[in-house]
C-alpha cells in the first residue's frame, strides 16, 4: 500500500516536472524534451538555464519545507505548529532580506547562514514567551510574532523603494530568476540536512508515545527535541534562502500524508518529502502559466492551497 | 467632587493629545515649508488662502479628518466584536473582516469596466467582509460560546491569510504594479482628499450615535442571555444592529483606507483600561484613543521617511504586532 502510494507520488513528480520543464511563458514542444538537451538545439538555452534550474529548485525547497513540517510536528507534538505557523518562516526572511538591504554586495551564498540565524531566534524567542502545552496557544502566539516579523518586513521593504522590486518577488515566495548559483547552494545542503533528518525517525516514533514512555525506551527526549528542531530550522532557511518565505506546505502536506499512510516517520519522512515537492512543483508551473508572460509569486498559489487545509484542520479539532 | 474631577482629567488628556497631534499633522515634514500658524490660519476660510494654507486645506486637512475617522471607526468596530464574541482577541483584521472586504473590492474593481467610487465600493466592501466573517465564525465555531476563543482567532488569520492570497493574484492580474499594490494591502490615508471623506464621513456620522445610544444594552451582552432577556432587552435586534454597524464601519474604512490592521483590537484594551468596562464610557473612548493613534501612526510615517512616505499602516503594524503577541500570550 506505502510502496504503491510511493511510487504513485513518483510518477507524479516525473509527470509534473515533464510539464513544468514545457510549460512557461514559451511553451516548448513535447520534442524539446528530448532533443532540447543537445546545445544544438534551439531550445536548449531556456530548457537548461530557465526551465531546469527552477524545477530542480522548486522540489528541492517543496521538500525540504514539507519535512521541516513533518519535524516540527513530531517534536511539539502539536497539529497546528510548523515553521510557518511558528514564525520561523517570517524571521528568517527578514533576517535575510535585512542582511541582503545593510550589506548591498551581500553573495546569495551567504543567505542560508542569515536565514538560520533569523530562524532560530525566532525559535528562541517562542519558547520563551509560550511555554505552554496548549497546541491553540503556542499556535496563536506563533502567528502573532509571525505578524511582528512580517510587519517589520514590510517596513524594510517599503522604506526602501528603489529596492522593492528586486526584493518584492522574493518576499512573497517565488522562483521567478533563480539560476544555476541557487541550485548550487540549496541542492548541497539539502543532500545532507535530509538524510540527516532520516535518523531521527526511530526516535521521533518514541517521542509520539510521550516523553516518559519515550525516555524509558531509551531517548534522550530534551537533546532529541533540539537537535530535530535545530534541523527543521536549518532545512526551513534553506527553503527561505532559495524563494522566500512560502507558506502552509510545512503546515498541510504531513497531514494529508499522516492522514493516507499513517503517523510512522520511515514512512511519513519521505512520503511528505515527494509531496511537498510535487506541491511546489504544481504551485511554481500554474505561477507562471496563469497569465504569461507574467509571473504570479509561488507563495500566493500555496496560500491559495494551504489556507482551506488549514481551515480543515482547525474544524476537524473540535 | 474628586470623582469628578477624575473624570475630567480622564477625558482632557485624550482631547488634548488629539488635537495636539491633529495640529502636529497639519504642518509637519512638508515639502514646502508650513508654518505652525499658517495651519491654525488655514482653518478658518479665507478669501486669498496663501500656498501654504492651501495645502493644508486642500492636502493635509482631508487627510488628518480621514485618517481620524477611520482610526475611530476601527476602533469602535473592535470594541463591538469584542464585546459580541466574549472574545478578547476580536478585531476587524482578526476576524477576517479586513481582508474579505480587500478582496471583495479587488475582485469588483478588477471586472468592472467603468471604475467604481463611493458608497457602492464602501457596500461591496462591507458585504464582502461579512461574508469572510460569517465563514470564519461558522469554521472556527465562534457563534457557541465555546472554551477555547483561540480556534475562532486561527481560522480568521487563515482565512485572512486565503484572501489576502487571492488579493494580490487578483491585483497582480489586473494591473500589474507590485509596489502600488503593496502599498495599498498595507493600508494608508496618503491619497486621501475630500472626496474620500465625504465618502467616508456620512457612515460614520449615521452609524455611530446609534451605536452610542445603544451603549447601554451593550453591557447586557456582557452577561448571559437570559439575564437580558427578562431586563425586557431584545439581544437578537442588539445582535443585529451591532453586526450591521461593525460591517459598514469596517467597509467604509477598508473602502477608503485599506486593511488597515490592530487599531481594532488594541485600542479597546486601552480604552478599558483607561475607563473600565461600562459601554457609555468605553466607546467614545476607545474611538478617540483610535482616532489618536491613527492619526499619530500617519505622522510617524511621514517622519521615518523623509521626504517618502510609508502607508500609514505599516506604523501601526510595527507598534501593534507587540500588542498582538502580549494578548495572545494572555489567559484568556
Amino acid at each position: 500500500m506505502n510502496a504503491r502510494i510511493f511510487i504513485g507520488l513518483l510518477l507524479m513528480l516525473l509527470l509534473m516536472s515533464a510539464l513544468a520543464l514545457r510549460a512557461g511563458a514559451l511553451p516548448l514542444p513535447w520534442s524539446a524534451l528530448f532533443s532540447g538537451w543537445q546545445s544544438t538545439s534551439e531550445h536548449h538555452y531556456i530548457l537548461t538555464q530557465y526551465r531546469l534550474p527552477r524545477v530542480i529548485l522548486a522540489i528541492a525547497v517543496g521538500a525540504a519545507l514539507a519535512v521541516a513540517g513533518v519535524l516540527v510536528q513530531g517534536t511539539v507534538r502539536n497539529p497546528l505548529a510548523s515553521p510557518d505557523i511558528l514564525g520561523i518562516n517570517h524571521a528568517a526572511s527578514l533576517a535575510a532580506v535585512g542582511g541582503m538591504l545593510l550589506i548591498p554586495g551581500l553573495s546569495v551564498f551567504w543567505l542560508p547562514f542569515l536565514a538560520f540565524t533569523g530562524g532560530m531566534a525566532a525559535l528562541l524567542l517562542l519558547k520563551l514567551l509560550a511555554n505552554t502545552a496548549s497546541p491553540m496557544k503556542l499556535a496563536l502566539t506563533g502567528v502573532a510574532l509571525s505578524a511582528c516579523w512580517a510587519s517589520m518586513l514590510d517596513y524594510l521593504l517599503l522604506s526602501r523603494p528603489q529596492d522593492i522590486n528586486n526584493a518584492l518577488l522574493w518576499l512573497t515566495g517565488s522562483l521567478w530568476g533563480r539560476d544555476g548559483s541557487f541550485v548550487m547552494l540549496a541542492v548541497p545542503a539539502l543532500m545532507v540536512l535530509l538524510p540527516l533528518s532520516l535518523r531521527y525517525c526511530r526516535d521521533l516514533d518514541l517521542l509520539a508515545l510521550g516523553d516518559e514512555r519515550a525516555s524509558t525506551l531509551g531517548v534522550s527526549v530534551a537533546k532529541t527535541q533540539w537537535q530535530v528542531l535545530l534541523l527543521a530550522v536549518a532545512l526551513t532557511s534553506v527553503g527561505v534562502a532559495v524563494c522566500g518565505p512560502i507558506g502552509f506546505i510545512s503546515l498541510v502536506v504531513p497531514h494529508i500524508i499522516r492522514r493516507c499512510c499513517g503517523g510512522r516517520h520511515r514512512i511519513l519522512l519521505p512520503l511528505s518529502a515527494l509531496a511537498g515537492a510535487l506541491v511546489l512543483l504544481l504551485a511554481d508551473m500554474l505561477a507562471r502559466t496563469i497569465n504569461p508572460p507574467m509571473e504570479l509569486p509561488a507563495g500566493v498559489l500555496t496560500a491559495i492551497i494551504g489556507a482551506p487545509g488549514f481551515i480543515w484542520l482547525l474544524v476537524r479539532m473540535r | 467632587m474628586t470623582h469628578h474631577r477624575h473624570s475630567l482629567w480622564r477625558w482632557g488628556l485624550p482631547v488634548l493629545a488629539l488635537a495636539g497631534v491633529f495640529w502636529l499633522s497639519l504642518f509637519c515634514w512638508s515639502p514646502v515649508p508650513i508654518s505652525p500658524f499658517d495651519a491654525l490660519h488655514a482653518l478658518m476660510p479665507a478669501d486669498s488662502p496663501s500656498l501654504p494654507e492651501a495645502l493644508v486645506q486642500n492636502l493635509r486637512l482631508p487627510r488628518s479628518l480621514v485618517a481620524i475617522l477611520t482610526g475611530a471607526s476601527l476602533a469602535l468596530a473592535g470594541t463591538l466584536l469584542q464585546t459580541l464574541t466574549h472574545n478578547p482577541l476580536a478585531s476587524p483584521s482578526l476576524l477576517g473582516i479586513n481582508s474579505g472586504a480587500a478582496l471583495a473590492m479587488a475582485v469588483v474593481s478588477a471586472i468592472s469596466p467603468t471604475p467604481l467610487a463611493g458608497f457602492s465600493l464602501a457596500f461591496i466592501a462591507a458585504a464582502g467582509g461579512g461574508l469572510c466573517w460569517l465563514l470564519v465564525m461558522t469554521a472556527g465555531g465562534g457563534w457557541r460560546r465555546s472554551l477555547d476563543r483561540h480556534r475562532v482567532i486561527l481560522a480568521g488569520i487563515a482565512l485572512s491569510a486565503l484572501c489576502m492570497a487571492l488579493t494580490r493574484v487578483t491585483l497582480l492580474l489586473a494591473e500589474d504594479h507590485a509596489y502600488g499594490i503593496f502599498y495599498w494591502l498595507a493600508g494608508g490615508v496618503s491619497h486621501a482628499r475630500w472626496q474620500e471623506f465625504w465618502h467616508l464621513f456620512p457612515v460614520v456620522v449615521l452609524v455611530a450615535p446609534v451605536i452610542l445610544l445603544m451603549s447601554k444594552h451593550l453591557n447586557l451582552l456582557n452577561i448571559s442571555d437570559d439575564t437580558a432577556h427578562t431586563l425586557g432587552v431584545n439581544l437578537q435586534r442588539v445582535r443585529l444592529v451591532i453586526n450591521l454597524a461593525v460591517l459598514l464601519l469596517v467597509g467604509a474604512c477598508v473602502s477608503v483606507a485599506g486593511p488597515v490592521a490592530f487599531i481594532g483590537l488594541l485600542m479597546p484594551h486601552l480604552a478599558r483600561l483607561w475607563t473600565g468596562h461600562a459601554h457609555q464610557r468605553l466607546l467614545p473612548m476607545s474611538m478617540l484613543l483610535g482616532a489618536t493613534f491613527m492619526l499619530l501612526a500617519d505622522v510617524v510615517s511621514r517622519g521615518l521617511a523623509w521626504p517618502g512616505e510609508l502607508p500609514a499602516g505599516v506604523v501601526v503594524a510595527l507598534i501593534g504586532a507587540p500588542g498582538f503577541v502580549w494578548l495572545a500570550r494572555r489567559r484568556g
